[in-house]
């Protein structure tokens, strides 16, 4: 450890490099924030996403792998991103393979360049290899998985890989490691494009820790904020997704919210819960159906719950929407994207925009598996008009069905919104919109309060969830928090809201005992913040303006709430204020996006002055 | 000499090994519920955190591994799953057949290897039942799980029943844990494994199918079982100088000062 393996798949090369001086690891930490750093002196301005001057940066925080904390199982990859062509591609994972690498003995990959024919990564102990894997191209990746075990002969090693969608560059391709877990944002494509199936981790080594006893105690107090929030298997057959918490799913292209019977049958089903890496919130979880068409099918589901909204926005419900999960992740497409791609694509349909002509003779009725399952594998494959247009993204495929079809689409500049119905909640739309398209948003939650450990300086709410007055800063200081359980190598679904007390002091707590350092709540604020502003830059170094964020959205995305007990609820009626009040509270400027200079002065990234919004 | 007048004293059992009281001498039990078992192996990762132990081989007993999941596949790949690791006998024929007694069985439960005391020798690699000790590469020494002794010091239970997300491993008195067991093998309809096994255990298994199913191997409720060792350690043990000149020179104060123990060691019933 405290080494990042820098990868030339171009020159079939592998050199491990020290990792930065201790001054910039202090600034950053890890994850998002140090692979964007590196990234940002790495990647020429005129790469192209799926060019072989791409770079990929993936890194793990100092928890990552401690196994005396929960949530220590972060990795994150970051790049320029295929979806948007000009944003920072951030693809974050969970499970067990951050923790393999760091036990291979790397903080972190730098990927470059293009492999002759398709390779995986071998990493074990110290020592790296690129292999053929000719024999696993164009396997899913469950089977990927399984088969690239068997082959380096470590039935305990990691995977993370791609799928077919990723191997044809579908831009919304995903990375998937664990069976259960996926890093989103167009990683899959890019590492597609550079014809690297898989990476397979196993190793021995431990994270070094400064003080263990001090971890143990930071642990156990973070353990103990977290005991009440465990998932339970009763709870995974019941919830028909997060939507739920505020009462609208995402249902026919986001033309209905209501809930109904979207959990048929679910009681029938076998859930055992597969927890990541030492973490006790229980968050993934596996289903072998036991009922109706698709019994005995297993599936293995992430944290969230995206990928349920995905297919109600289709017209499924019940176990075929677990069926349909299963499968999008074995193929390995983000399901926001596919799922606003074809309900745009089943919308036109329905309306005679879009014909058997343009679909290879396939009729979009709503809710047909079989129709629906032929457009994943077109999907992933790019095959045919319509194929090749949902693998682009909703974006396009609105431009090339022309007339209303603009109207009728759902994206954040080209990239899909994490696939919830955030229309009701002020926070989260803000998040999504203002995230690096088709990014994950960090922050919103819709907290009515400060984070409770914020309270010695946070003296406001509670928030009127009807009125646009304080969502900016509570979005944009969890947002903050966010990133910093992230570059920490720390899961956001392991501190959820931060809304418990000593959920953010235990976490730091355990960040210190690791590291030997005495960061302030205030430090990991600030440290959040400087992640938030590189990403900005990275994107404003291709011509990123903070006007995009309420200008290149996908019009359905702000339309009313249709139905529901939201009916008539928008944001809209509060853009672009409540997106530039934000950027005003992130020391950005409100229309460029660019960092005032002050603002990198005091984040200490004056480097990068030349990018700053002029005086 | 018996405090009643005409009830003669219970004799004091001779063992073959040392025995010592670390806290009260109340024994301890771990308790672990198959049916609840999910497969994730954080009591495994837990072990390794506790003491130090490299991460890897998470599938296998090692010098590295002292607990393991089974059966070998990764997490949520199996409807059965086994705990695997040391059973803390009530009469232990590791210890038992140790030449120079570097094996003590605390009153608590725990079946504990002093590592300053091992000589490598391997006899009890091979005489448990369980096969759960192995050598370390690094000392040579035999090394295995301490039912985190050092935990139960402090007021705390090991750190696999601590991490467990899920509730199916528990600890606490013996007594305490076999009436759990009872309890949860009625409602469940399982059995109960360790409690006769090799005499009797401080590790009790509360199985939902057979003890093959879970992994585990079928042990007689006799008190040491018949081991087999094999003839090339036994040789090895006995015409090299294993453990150096001063491990030789233990186990031949062992034998002379405790002649009855090596019937343990070479002439297993």
């Amino acid at each position: 450890m405290g080494r990042v393996l820098r990868v030339d798949l171009s020159a079939g090369a592998c050199r491990p490099l020290d990792l930065p001086d201790a001054a910039t690891l202090r600034r950053l930490w890890g994850g998002q924030a140090l692979a964007t750093y590196m990234l940002l002196r790495l990647l020429p301005l005129d790469a192209r996403a799926l060019g072989p001057e791409n770079v990929i940066v993936m890194m793990t925080g100092p928890i990552t792998g401690t196994g005396l904390t929960p949530g220590g199982t972060k990795v994150c990859g970051v790049f320029l991103s295929p979806i948007t062509g000009y944003t920072l591609g951030r693809a974050a994972t969970s499970g067990f393979w951050a923790v393999a690498l760091k036990a291979a003995g790397y903080d972190g990959l730098i990927i470059t360049g293009v492999a002759a024919r398709p390779t995986y990564l071998y990493l074990t102990d110290g020592r790296a290899e690129l292999r053929d894997a000719a024999g696993v191209w164009g396997l899913g990746t469950r089977e990927t998985e399984d088969r690239l075990r068997r082959e380096v002969g470590r039935p305990d090693a990691r995977v993370a890989c791609i799928g077919p969608a990723g191997e044809h560059q579908a831009l919304a391709a995903m990375l998937v490691n664990d069976y259960n877990h996926t890093a989103a944002h167009g990683l899959g494509a890019v590492m597609g494009s550079k014809r690297l199936k898989a990476i397979v981790a196993h190793g021995t080594g431990r994270p070094p820790l400064h003080d263990k006893p001090h971890l143990l105690a930071a642990g156990e107090r973070w353990r103990t904020v977290l005991a009440p929030r465990a998932y339970t298997p009763e709870l995974r057959r019941q919830n028909p997704g997060f939507g739920k918490v505020w009462g609208a799913l995402t249902k026919y292209n986001w033309r209905s919210t209501i809930m109904s019977d979207e959990t048929r049958g679910f009681d029938r089903n076998r859930v055992t819960l597969r927890p990541c890496f030492q973490c006790p919130r229980l968050c993934p979880w596996d289903v072998e159906i036991g009922e109706g068409p698709h019994a005995g099918t297993t599936g293995h589901f992430n944290a969230g719950s995206e990928w349920m909204d995905a297919f109600y926005n289709l017209g499924f419900k019940g176990n075929d929407v677990l069926y349909l999960a299963e499968r999008i992740n074995d193929i390995g497409i983000e399901c926001g994207h596919f799922s606003n791609s074809a309900a745009l694509a089943f919308e036109a349909w329905e309306k005679g925009l879009l014909g058997p002509d343009r679909t290879d003779g396939l009729a979009l009725e709503w809710g047909d598996l079989a129709v629906t399952e032929r457009l994943l594998e077109r999907c992933a494959r790019r095959e045919g008009w319509l194929g090749n247009l949902l693998a682009e993204g909703p974006k396009a495929l609105a431009e090339a069905l022309g007339g209303e079809a603009r109207q009728w689409a759902v994206h954040t500049k080209g990239g899909s919104p994490a696939q919830h119905d955030w229309r009701p909640r002020i926070a989260d739309m803000l998040a999504n919109l203002v995230a690096s398209g088709g990014m994950k948003g960090q922050g919103g939650f819709e907290n009515r309060e400060p984070p409770a450990d914020l309270r010695y300086r946070e003296r406001w709410g509670p928030l009127d969830p009807a009125t646009p007055e304080g969502w900016a800063r509570s979005h944009f200081l969890l947002e903050q928090l966010h990133q910093a359980c992230g570059v920490m190598g720390g899961c956001w679904f392991a501190v959820e809201t931060f809304l418990a007390d000593d959920q953010a002091r235990s976490m730091i707590e355990a960040l210190n005992a690791t590291t030997g350092w005495d960061v302030t709540l205030d430090e990991a604020l600030e440290v959040g913040h400087r992640s938030i502003v590189l990403q900005g830059l990275f994107a404003t170094q291709r011509g990123w303006r903070a006007e995009h964020d309420w200008t290149d959205v996908g019009p359905r995305f702000l339309e009313p709430v249709p139905d529901g007990p939201h009916q008539g609820f928008t944001v809209a009626r509060w853009l672009p204020g409540l997106v530039q009040e934000y950027y005003r509270l992130s020391g950005r400027h409100e229309v460029s996006g660019r960092p005032l200079p002050s603002t990198l002065a005091r984040l200490g990234l004056t480097e990068f002055a030349e990018w700053a919004e002029p005086a | 000499m018996s405090l009643l007048p005409g009830v003669a004293p219970a004799p004091v059992e001779r063992r073959p090994y040392p025995t010592a009281r670390g806290l009260d001498g109340e024994a301890r039990t771990i308790l672990f519920d198959a049916a609840k078992c999910i497969g994730c192996r954080q009591c495994v990762e837990a072990c390794k955190d506790w003491h130090d132990l490299p991460r890897g081989e998470t599938y296998r007993i090692g010098a590295t591994t002292w607990l393991t999941v089974e059966p070998p596949v990764p997490e949520g790949m199996a409807r059965i799953w086994g705990r695997n690791s040391c059973m803390h006998c009530d009469h232990p024929s590791c210890a038992a057949v140790c030449p120079v007694e570097a094996i003590t069985k605390l009153d608590e439960g725990p079946v504990v290897i002093v590592q300053s005391a091992c000589i490598g020798c391997q006899y009890c690699v091979h005489a448990c039942p369980w096969h759960v000790i192995a050598i370390n590469p690094v000392t040579g020494r035999a090394i295995k799980c301490t039912m985190c002794h050092d935990r139960l010091g402090q007021g705390a239970v090991p750190f696999c029943v601590r991490i467990c997300p899920v509730d199916a491993l528990h600890f606490g008195p013996g007594a305490e844990m076999e009436a759990r067991a009872d309890t949860l093998a009625g409602e469940g309809g399982g059995s109960v494994y360790g409690r006769r096994e090799a005499g009797g255990t401080r590790v009790l298994h509360v199985l939902v199918g057979s003890a093959a199913a879970h992994g585990l191997p079928a042990v007689g409720s006799g008190r040491y079982p018949v081991h087999r060792i094999p003839w090339s350690t036994t040789l090895r043990g006995l015409l090299t100088l294993t453990g150096g000149p001063r491990g030789k020179w233990r186990a031949i104060q062992s034998a002379w000062r405790k002649p009855w123990r090596l019937k343990y060691r070479y002439w297993p019933r």
